[in-house]
């Protein structure tokens, strides 16, 4: 009884702190009826049946504090239990596909991938969270995040987190051969190629890399797909596009010793020191702005053994300022470059037989203290006022810096089933391979316009 | 035969030998080495300096266990009941003439050449509707169902090997047909369900692309699953080699100890002349 | 009892055979039901496990199916256009071609050692046949996710064995080659990787067939003076042909939908549509592009090859079975 009471007291306590943060400029907000509306979805949260509920995170970027605290905050507010699965990103889409639609076993609240947000809201997998766009942070979230999960003016999937892509490059490096940070992304590219070595790729960059890739699109004012009379196309082969891969291709043969058919890799792998040669396999990777956390040197203990974690086996890598450093991906005439913002969605599945609770967790996840504690474990938080806790660092104003131009894939609702095609991928090994761009454009427009639309 | 060749071919035999364990006995090595050695671009063959660490890391959290208890469960269902109605049907394809038998061998056959990557929808559907989502029983029947026609193949051979005159001449000494086919037939059919069982086992011990869509949650995966989920976590890092050979290991262990128990009895029954009659 | 005027001998005579004939004809009946009571269990699990699914595919493959679909948007009945659209397609028959060629290449190669290591656990000693034995079982015995996760490390561009073995051999230039960027050597690996999974199972089958091969029969005809070669494929071979016969036909029923080892490999990098076979085809079409009634539609195509490759056994077969 006791501890249902304590309950009662935290919802209203986070409810109060969530209306304090909603926006109120909203023409929407001030009309009374919403007013009314919002306060009686707020009363049925507060009141929502105890119910346990599952939660589906994609990947382990959710770290397990903010894990525990999703845990602890619902059992303390809505009573039943929150389980968390953790998916893999190999074979979220299959589990996506099967368990969404089916009540009996679907996640109750997903995280899902922002370039699939549309796909999966276009066919109606997520409830309808217009009544609580406001309550949930309203304008103050990420915009284009919002757009990918949103279907007819109506939100669906909300943003969860974002991370852009940004550089790390050996300063050593640099330095010894006398090569200047980047001003422009030719600058970027000329480094790139002056610094590469046969056993040391200037910029390490897989041939079939494209969510890397892309920003060399992005930055010459190309885009993969866009809309055209309400029907998306694909856009290889318009000239802005072509610019960006004949860049790209260029910086692929001159800078880049990674192979060809490599896509999902892990680049930071190969700016640290190799264990063998004492030398890095990299002096610039491009890599989503938290994989500064496995940069680093191997430090030594007083017998000369390489210190490692808590497993016993990985060694412990510091970052060093003398050595490595960090900067936005500069643009076609200076400023910044628009990189891939990548990052997350999360949505109430609309089979969920617990609206009420999985809503409640929604308020949760939303609420002002996790968007800071996402944000202090630096991922970018949904609710643009909490950027301010992923630090002062140079990670976050990086973070921030590439954050701000960055772009998504286009919002069409076959998109998903244009990266499950591996299309993509395919086609962009082939121009690094050295390929005919336009001809490729011409043949992987054909094949992707058609997927576009669903 | 001359004594050279033999020499010769014993040592073709060896080296064959250690071609095709050398992959298991990599993974060995690399479980016990740290992720600082095997980072080296040059290779280390031997685990001097090794520990267990990896292992102890790999089981860390307990899922281990879980996972192993849900394989074990699935995997003795499936033996159990695959050389049950394997049995029975290679003795009806075998010892009996009736309608439909022919239909039945074929039927069989074809089952086995149906391509599985686009069932899974359908199993999902199935299996969710019967509520056996996440249960070690609607895993099972999937994996019988694609078991059970090879091991009524591999069954009726061996039926069909003991001869049916054996068994009347032990019902003329006066045994029944059931005592006579206990006492008879079914020595010489051991090997044989034991093949089944080995065959059965091996498939539901390492299946996993159904096991990833019927058994969806956490606390229900097998051990190829919690394998899959460890090389995967572990790839959006950095991948820890030793830790993933490592887990490799515990999820073969059990098949190898499986295997050399009952491979004596395999060979001993097949080699000890029972089959030749 | 029955009629009076018989005599209690003739009756209890007519008795006998009555009941005789009355269990003769029930023990006939039985018999007749026997063997539908034997593959009942058999049928049912079939049914359910198999016969609901492919139904399903079946039906599916006649519609138009995505994700909508899935999510309860009603399926359209299409006919035959799924079917229509992959058999034109120039991609699905290059995939299809490439599969063939996968498949008999690596059914061979096991078939081929398979046999030849049969004969050699045969020939040589118990103690060098246990350690050839154990060698082959521990292979066969690994998991597919553990052997897989060795063998794409085994490979590894940097930090593989396979080429820092190679580029030990004077004159062979193996530094850093990357198996994953043709498809020749993707297929090479793929195919040395399959065969070492399969030949375990192969020699075995083979071996359990050797020795089934009566040694006077040898004996005689090593007395009759025949040679090794021809005892080998006068005598042996014939005898386990019909092993040999089963084990093709099952490799290249697996090899044709070899899926799981393929799909592992492109995960570790290479993902174009060159590096496809028919299991992956499907699988990309379906769970990747969501178009799951083309999917099935493939599926259908392909059980529908895999059965007119193998219709030579099934011939064979029926007519045994007259």
């Amino acid at each position: 009884m006791k501890k249902t009471m304590i309950g009662a007291a935290a919802a209203t306590a986070a409810t109060a702190l969530v209306l304090a943060g909603c926006s109120t400029s909203s023409e929407e907000e001030t009309t009374a009826p919403t007013t009314e509306a919002s306060t009686g979805a707020t009363d049925e949260a507060m009141t929502a049946e105890s119910a346990d509920i599952t939660l589906w995170l994609m990947g382990g970027d959710t770290n397990d504090d903010l894990r525990q605290y999703l845990k602890d905050t619902y059992a303390e507010e809505n009573g039943g239990t929150l389980t968390i699965e953790e998916q893999g990103w190999g074979d979220a889409l299959a589990k996506l596909t099967t368990a969404l639609p089916d009540s009996a076993n679907t996640p109750d609240v997903t995280e899902i991938g922002n370039t699939w947000s549309p796909t999966f809201t276009a066919v109606g997998a997520f409830s309808d969270l217009t009544d609580m766009y406001d309550e949930l942070g309203g304008d103050s979230l990420l915009q284009s995040f919002v757009e990918v999960g949103k279907k007819d003016d109506k939100n669906y999937a909300m943003p969860y987190y974002f991370g852009s892509r940004s550089i790390i490059f050996r300063k050593d490096i640099y330095d010894a051969a006398g090569v200047a940070q980047p001003t422009t992304l030719q600058e970027f590219n000329d480094n790139a190629a002056k610094l590469k070595t046969d056993d040391m790729s200037g910029f390490y960059l897989g041939g079939s890399d494209w969510r890397n890739g892309i920003s060399w699109i992005f930055a010459n004012g190309g885009d993969l797909a866009k809309q055209e009379d309400g029907q998306w196309v694909s856009t290889l082969s318009d000239p802005n596009t072509q610019k960006g891969l004949k860049m790209l291709q260029d910086l692929y043969t001159s800078a880049s010793n990674a192979p060809v058919g490599e896509f999902d890799s892990t680049p930071w792998v190969n700016i640290n020191n190799n264990e063998s040669t004492g030398k890095p396999e990299a002096a610039t990777i491009m890599a989503p702005n938290w994989a500064h956390w496995s940069v680093g040197l191997t430090s030594e203990d007083e017998n000369g053994d390489v210190v490692v974690g808590d497993d016993g086996t990985t060694p412990v890598l510091t970052w060093d300022d003398d050595t490595f450093g960090t900067f936005a991906l500069p643009g076609v005439d200076g400023g910044v470059a628009p990189v891939f913002a990548g990052g997350s969605n999360i949505g109430v599945s609309a089979s969920s037989e617990n609206q009420d609770a999985a809503k409640q967790l929604m308020t949760i996840i939303f609420s002002d203290e996790y968007q800071t504690m996402l944000a202090g474990a630096g991922l970018g938080p949904a609710n643009l006022d909490f950027t301010s806790a992923l630090g002062d660092d140079q990670f976050a104003k990086v973070n921030i810096e590439a954050a701000s131009g960055s772009k998504l894939t286009p919002a069409a609702p076959g998109w998903a089933a244009v990266e499950g095609s591996s299309l993509l991928e395919e086609f962009f090994g082939k121009v690094n391979a050295g390929g005919d761009i336009a001809a490729l454009a011409t043949e992987y427009d054909a094949q992707i316009t058609p997927m576009l639309n669903g | 035969m001359k004594r050279k060749s033999r020499v010769g071919l014993s040592v073709l035999a060896i080296v064959i030998s250690l071609v095709w364990i050398f992959p298991v006995y990599w993974m060995l090595n690399s479980a016990f080495l740290p992720t600082t050695v095997l980072e080296r671009f040059t290779p280390t063959f031997l685990p001097f300096g090794g520990s267990w660490r990896n292992f102890t890391s790999a089981m860390d959290d307990g899922t281990f266990f879980r996972a192993l208890g849900m394989s074990v469960a699935i995997t003795l269902i499936v033996v159990f009941f695959c050389i049950l109605f394997a049995f029975l049907a290679a003795l009806a394809i075998s010892r009996f003439k009736f309608r439909g038998r022919k239909t039945f061998i074929i039927a069989v056959l074809l089952i086995q050449m149906l391509p599985a990557e686009a069932l899974f929808l359908a199993q999902y559907k199935m299996m969710s509707s019967l509520g056996l989502l996440n249960s070690v029983v609607g895993v099972s029947i999937i994996y019988v169902a694609a078991v059970v026609p090879f091991t009524i193949w591999m069954l009726r051979g061996f039926v069909a090997g003991v001869p049916a005159d054996l068994e009347e001449a032990a019902m003329v000494d006066g045994l029944s047909r059931f005592q006579a086919f206990m006492k008879i037939t079914f020595p010489l059919l051991a090997p044989g369900l034991v093949a089944s069982g080995v065959y059965a086992f091996l498939q539901a011990w390492n299946e996993f692309t159904v096991a990833l869509i019927l058994l969806p949650a956490e606390d229900a995966q097998t051990l190829p699953l919690w394998l899959r989920g460890f090389v995967q976590a572990s790839a959006t890092r950095a991948t820890d080699w030793g830790e993933v050979m490592a887990a490799s290991t515990l999820v073969a262990v059990p098949v190898i100890v499986f295997f050399l128990i009952v491979q004596g009895r395999m060979t001993s029954g097949l080699v000890s002349g029972a089959v030749k009659g | 009892m029955s009629s009076p005027v018989t005599s209690p001998k003739r009756q209890a005579q007519s008795e006998e055979s009555i009941k005789a004939a009355a269990h003769a004809s029930k023990a006939k009946r039985r018999a007749r039901r026997a063997p539908y009571w034997l593959i009942a269990a058999s049928i049912g699990i079939l049914l359910v496990g198999t016969g609901y699914p492919t139904a399903w595919q079946l039906v599916t493959s006649t519609q138009s199916y995505g994700l909508a679909q899935q999510f309860g948007a009603a399926a359209e009945f299409i006919g035959l256009q799924n079917y229509i659209e992959l058999l034109s397609d120039t991609e699905f028959w290059q995939v299809v071609g490439r599969s063939l060629v996968f498949c008999f290449v690596v059914a061979g190669l096991t078939l081929a050692l398979g046999l030849a290591f049969a004969l050699l656990m045969n020939a040589v000693n118990k103690a060098v046949r246990l350690i050839l034995q154990i060698s082959m079982l521990l292979a066969w015995a690994m998991p597919i996710v553990a052997s897989m996760t060795v063998w794409t490390w085994l490979f590894d561009t940097r930090r593989g064995v396979v080429n820092y073995l190679l580029d030990k051999i004077p004159g062979v230039d193996m530094y850093r080659f990357d198996w994953f960027a043709s498809p020749w050597t993707f297929f090479l690996m793929a195919g040395i990787i399959v065969t070492w999974m399969s030949v375990p199972f192969v020699a075995f089958s083979i071996f359990a067939g050797l020795t089934q091969v009566s040694d006077e029969v040898l004996e005689a005809s090593a007395l009759d003076g025949a040679s090794n070669g021809q005892r080998l494929r006068l005598i042996i071979l014939p005898m386990i042909k019909p092993v040999i016969a089963i084990v093709m036909l099952l490799q290249v029923i697996w090899d044709l939908r070899v899926f799981a080892q393929i799909k592992i490999l492109q995960d570790a990098g290479a993902s174009g549509s060159k590096f496809d076979l028919l299991g992956t085809y499907i699988y990309k079409v379906g769970t990747g592009s969501n178009d799951f009634a083309s999917a099935a539609a493939a599926s259908v195509i392909v059980l529908i090859l895999t059965i007119s490759i193998s219709w030579w056994y099934v011939r064979k077969l029926m007519k045994e079975e007259d």
